[in-house]
């Protein structure tokens, strides 16, 4: 990893370790009482919903690091933190002195709320609301819902036919509603297991291949 | 719009300025204090790392009893070493999956780069690379064998995708002529790689 990837890396998880969401996580953060300007909610939802919904060229245009330094920039821009015209000047003022240091001040709170989410994170474990709709063995199919700006099912699984192997304990609630991909609230998770051959065909699949996926209660159907 | 096509000439030095300027400005208006960032790297270089993942795959191979319970309920079986953050940012459900004689398993994230970061840290570029995600699920034999590792076709292959809160990591098969090792030794000879499936553990030099 390159010295500057390591710092929008660092940048990116103390955005998520005082994202504003974190005072009803379940680890209970004493948000309110850590200082700092930053009054926006931030997730991985929130850097994947960028990079997903960018221009499709522009995606594999640039390295990884990079779709999460433009994604994060242009967040700041657009909520008003920063200007285009300060970062643009300040950022010339970087590349022709690399050497020059970073402002000195130290926020021994901020601090110490990124390392206290760093040692406890944030589950997404809840009660369920609604009954577990699959069983250990049970044939499923995968759903195929509308195309949305961002979805936690890999497309290549889409009305594919698998096995449920395990029913996790509980519900979960991913960060933010998907809107018609069709997360929103807690839902019962399934592992899935998939014969490589129903996924891609018996001839053109490796043998004796299984994948296995986790996936989210909406994303599954039962047999026709 | 040549745009689209260009690069800047110098991209590295270009992020590098550009990350600095934020970091600085971010500062300046109160959003990070100037040892936040750092807080997060020192965390990877102490706390959450590869380290802690070669520890519980060492301590799997001499005890089967505690494979047993690492393999049935892992963060219970993880709590037990009593290592700080097990429970942490990416690491809040995890779990080991086995390689055997029987079984090879490889973890992979087709939609982005989930990984379990408190036993091992933070995932590789090629994981993130849309190339190694998609045929990593299309042909997993043919990237192992790139890799180094090909399985024989009776011997069953797994993926692994982390595409809900699962992190998914993997305990690799014990080297040959490894019985005199002790734990830490053990732990000596388990790479990342070899937690994530695209790697053997090689037997140990001989001395």
């Amino acid at each position: 990893m390159a010295e500057w990837e390591k710092r929008i890396f660092g940048i990116h998880t103390v955005m998520m370790a005082e994202s504003t969401h974190l005072d009803k996580a379940l680890p209970k953060y004493p948000l309110s009482q850590v200082p700092t300007s930053f009054k926006d909610t931030w997730t991985w939802a929130s850097l994947r919903t960028g990079a997903e919904s960018m221009q499709p060229f522009e995606y594999f245009k640039y390295r990884y690091y990079e779709k999460w330094l433009m994604g994060i920039s242009q967040f700041f821009v657009d909520r008003g933190y920063v200007t285009a015209k300060e970062l643009a000047t300040l950022t010339e003022h970087y590349r022709a002195n690399p050497d020059a240091p970073l402002p000195e001040r130290p926020n021994p709170a901020l601090k110490e709320q990124v390392v206290r989410y760093l040692h406890h994170g944030d589950s997404g474990l809840r009660a369920p609301v609604a009954p577990v709709r699959f069983a250990v063995g049970d044939t499923v199919y995968v759903a195929d819902p509308e195309a949305a700006d961002h979805t936690r099912l890999p497309g290549f699984l889409r009305n594919k036919k698998g096995t449920v192997t395990e029913v996790y304990p509980g519900a979960f609630e991913y960060f933010v509603s998907t809107g018609p991909d069709s997360l929103a609230g807690p839902q019962h998770v399934y592992c899935v297991s998939f014969d490589a051959s129903d996924i891609w065909g018996a001839d053109k699949s490796e043998p004796n291949t299984v994948i296995y996926a986790d996936l989210f209660d909406a994303y599954l159907k039962p047999p026709h | 719009m040549s745009s689209l096509f260009d690069y800047d000439k110098n991209r590295e030095a270009a992020s590098a300025a550009k990350v600095r300027a934020l970091e600085a400005l971010l500062i300046k208006k109160g959003v990070l204090g100037s040892d936040s960032v750092d807080a997060v790297l020192s965390h990877f270089e102490t706390v959450a790392g590869p380290f802690n993942g070669a520890r519980i795959v060492a301590r799997a191979w001499l005890d089967s009893e505690y494979k047993r319970r690492l393999l049935e309920d892992t963060p219970k079986a993880i709590a037990e070493l009593q290592f700080p953050g097990m429970t942490g940012a990416e690491g809040e459900h995890m779990k080991a999956v086995a390689n055997s004689e029987t079984v090879h398993n490889l973890i992979i994230c087709t939609l982005c780069s989930c990984y379990p970061w408190p036993v091992l840290g933070l995932p590789p570029y090629w994981y993130k690379d849309p190339v190694f995600r998609s045929r990593g699920v299309r042909e997993p034999r043919a990237v192992l064998r790139e890799f180094g590792v090909p399985i024989s076709a009776d011997k069953e292959v797994k993926v692994w995708d982390s595409s809900a809160q699962i992190r998914w990591f993997v305990i690799p098969e014990r080297p040959a002529n490894s019985e005199h090792l002790n734990e830490e030794q053990l732990a000596a000879l388990v790479t990342p790689e070899a937690m994530m499936g695209v790697a053997l553990v090689p037997p140990p030099q001989a001395t």
